[in-house]
């Protein structure tokens, strides 16, 4: 590895971690997405290595991290929706590749005049799991403000999201602004529960998961527990795998049986099958925020390069670990500057402001 | 011209709540969805064929196949006929005075049922324990129309749908079924067109996907006068063809709502004569066909949409008006959904809700909706503020 680590447990540090652990359980993810465990299992034995590149949880992540820097702590749902014209859908000459319903639906949404929060109830993708793959940079912005981390990813996802989707961010959000601070695997989920209402899909998904994690889990072996988590939290009805309640009961699960470690976490959600690609790299998100650069597998690592920008083509050739960076110098005051500077268009903004609160929520 | 004039005797309630159900059957006969519903009556194999046949025609390139088909079966399956919708309203007028998480709890026990994915992960939700309103809310699907679909049967019967949509939607699926309660509701006790129309999308909040895609389905609608015309602008305006799931509510319902407010408004108040040389009957059998024929065109939406039309012009004109062939078509249901229901007759089922049966144990009927004329606001004193209907329940 060419760049030095951080100092263990600064906010670089833990910033690196999250998104390098985001974006290589993206690329672990991504061969196993829409696959059974059982299958999984036969073509793979245990999925572990990473075969090829990351896909639109990492460059979306990197959207995110954009606004951030640009519009910090006062970043609001129509900043949000500016840069969706202006960046996505104005680059859209063809088909959006690797793109989600969701976010298919949020283009065109955008493309008929629509603004938020409509933008994101005019298609039916709002619980989608989207948003929750792009809102660790929330997190990590956030670092020990869960509320603040899970008011921010509702900005963002009133473009795109709504009801269920917005909270598998809020959740996301608030459980990585927790990660980042340190806290154990079961601190962290629940900061992230409590930023979602009990009564929602999400909470109780969620809670059946993790009682299933809790309730002896550690003796029971991989295909038991994937197949426990699949009968409990799947929806057998349905054809898709992109339901956030689902992905965030999957990740959170798959993160707390991995007991926090990056690459037990990430391997667990890789797995599971499902979204794989998102699972896998929220688990790796969560899991890195708390561990640290160093706690990502060296291999895993090295496969992670400037983005190719395949599906969001305006963040291509960024890197994770610049962005980690410059999200991080927002929290210590580190002077602005490094590569990334150039690539997000304006200063980074720290200071606290908006007052959108979780309107949207359930 | 405003359906609202006219002065001649309108249908009485009874005739418009067989128009309803008749309407849906005829519209949900009239979709070509119709036809591969209808084919789960015949064997497995036949389906097993269709599929094989789709990827032989991929691979040679072929655009049209022989299917579906019924070699060695009975052929009535095919033939002309209702499907999925107007089994679930048949299910719906049949259950309609028992608890709704109940009636649905004993569906959940059965393997022989076929039904959209909203329903299916209701089931699912109700057999693991989880009742309403959360089995319609943790639900992929909850923003269909099958709720809508059933609340014909509760805006005929002058009661609020929504404890029965939250059984198996939440959001845009359950407003979806308060508007069609709402403007079945209006009809079926004598308001014009018009009116039903702008009180159910008055009952959809503008900033839900369903409330906006309602303003503006009317507003295209009457911009282009008669449903045949405005079905490219329907199509353009509320149509995004990215997640074809072709019964979301927030596209169904807005259609049915403009163009059966297109077609009546365009040919009059039943029973007036405004064409010359014919009957008002016959103008307003002519425009329920026209309504039902422009929404069969949008294919994406053909499975509910034309039922959902058919179902607000039925009410509408009545059960009288409505095309004879196609009245005597749409009656034989063909259990391609519910099994049980195969051979029932769906005007029996009509007319027992429409006596205030089965196992009448709600309220009697209330003396305003008997008083109701077209010209009076009696249509609209059974309707509460929120645009539910909730008649004679206090």
């Amino acid at each position: 590895m060419t760049v030095p680590l951080a100092p263990a447990g600064s906010p670089r540090d833990r910033a690196r971690g999250c998104l390098l652990g985001l974006a290589a359980g993206d690329a672990l993810g991504a061969p196993a997405e829409n696959m059974t465990p059982e299958a999984i299992a036969a073509r793979w034995g245990v999925l572990a290595e990473i075969e090829g590149g990351g896909t639109d949880d990492t460059e979306y992540s990197l959207f995110a991290a954009s606004l951030l820097l640009r519009h910090g702590h006062a970043l609001t749902s129509e900043d949000v929706a500016e840069a969706w014209r202006a960046e996505i859908v104005a680059r859209l000459d063809g088909p959006m590749r690797g793109a989600g319903f969701s976010e298919l639906g949020t283009v065109r949404a955008l493309r008929r005049g629509l603004g938020p929060p409509l933008s994101g109830r005019w298609h039916p993708h709002g619980w989608s799991d989207g948003l929750a793959m792009r809102a660790a940079p929330y997190g990590i912005f956030a670092a020990g403000d869960p509320d603040e981390a899970a008011r921010l990813a509702e900005i963002d996802g009133r473009v795109s999201h709504s009801g269920e989707g917005v909270l598998g961010g809020r959740a996301v959000a608030a459980a990585v602004a927790v990660a980042m601070t340190g806290a154990g695997p079961d601190e962290v989920v629940e900061a992230g529960l409590r930023a979602v209402p009990g009564d929602s899909w999400t909470a109780r998904a969620a809670r059946k998961a993790l009682a299933i994690v809790r309730d002896g889990s550690e003796r029971t072996s991989r295909e038991e527990f994937a197949r426990a988590l699949h009968d409990s939290v799947v929806v057998k009805h349905y054809p898709w795998t992109d339901l956030a309640p689902e992905a965030v009961a999957l990740a959170f699960s798959a993160y707390v049986r991995g007991g926090g470690e990056v690459e037990a976490a990430v391997v667990t959600a890789a797995n599971l099958g499902r979204d794989a690609d998102t699972t896998a790299a929220i688990a790796g998100a969560l899991a890195g925020a708390g561990a640290g650069e160093a706690g990502v597998p060296e291999r895993w690592a090295r496969r992670v390069g400037p983005v190719a920008g395949r599906c969001l083509p305006v963040v291509a050739g960024r890197h994770v670990r610049d962005a980690a960076d410059r999200l991080a110098d927002t929290l210590t005051g580190r002077p602005e500057g490094g590569p990334v500077a150039a690539l997000v268009g304006g200063p980074a903004d720290g200071r606290p402001g908006g007052s959108e609160g979780p309107t949207d929520a359930g | 011209m405003s359906s609202g004039g006219g002065g001649a005797t309108p249908p009485p309630e009874e005739d418009r709540i067989l128009g309803a159900f008749a309407g849906l059957a005829i519209g949900d006969a009239a979709g070509w969805p119709a036809a591969r519903h209808r084919s789960l009556r015949l064997a497995p194999w036949s389906r097993r064929l269709h599929r094989e046949l789709d990827a032989f025609a991929e691979e040679r390139q072929v655009t049209t196949l022989p299917v579906p088909f019924a070699l060695n079966q009975p052929v009535e399956p095919l033939a002309l006929g209702p499907s999925d919708d107007a089994e679930w309203l048949a299910w719906t007028a049949s259950t309609i005075h028992e608890n709704r998480a109940e009636a649905f709890g004993r569906l959940a026990q059965r393997e022989d049922l076929r039904a959209r994915i909203s329903v299916w992960s209701a089931l699912d939700n109700l057999a693991a324990g989880l009742g309403p309103p959360a089995s319609g809310h943790d639900n992929p699907h909850f923003f269909d129309d099958a709720a809508a679909v059933r609340a014909v049967a509760f805006g005929a019967a002058g009661m609020d749908p929504v404890a029965d949509a939250e059984v198996t939607n939440s959001g845009d699926g359950v407003l979806g079924a308060v508007a069609v309660a709402t403007a079945v509701g209006a009809l079926v006790r004598g308001a014009p067109m018009r009116q039903a129309v702008d009180a159910a999308v008055a009952a959809l909040p503008e900033d839900t996907a369903i409330g906006h895609a309602a303003r503006t389905a009317v507003a295209v609608a009457r911009e282009h006068g008669d449903p045949f015309s405005a079905v490219p602008a329907l199509d353009a305006a509320l149509l995004d063809h990215v997640y074809s799931y072709g019964v979301t509510a927030a596209e169904t319902v807005p259609i049915a709502l403009a163009l059966a407010d297109a077609a009546m408004s365009a040919a009059g108040s039943p029973g007036s004569a405004s064409a010359p040389g014919s009957t008002g009957s016959a103008a307003s059998g002519a425009a329920f066909g026209a309504a039902v024929s422009a929404a069969a065109c949008l294919a994406s939406v053909a499975d509910s949409a034309p039922a959902l039309t058919g179902a607000l012009a039925g009410a509408y004109t009545g059960y009288e008006a409505l095309p004879r062939a196609w009245r005597e078509a749409a009656r034989p249901l063909a259990g391609c959904c519910l099994p049980e229901l195969a051979g029932t007759d769906l005007l029996d089922v009509a007319r027992t809700l429409a006596s205030g049966g089965p196992k009448r144990s709600g309220p009697a009927q209330d003396a305003t909706a008997q008083d109701a004329t077209r010209q009076g606001d009696g249509a609209q004193s059974g309707l509460r503020q929120n645009g539910s209907t909730q008649r004679g329940t206090a």
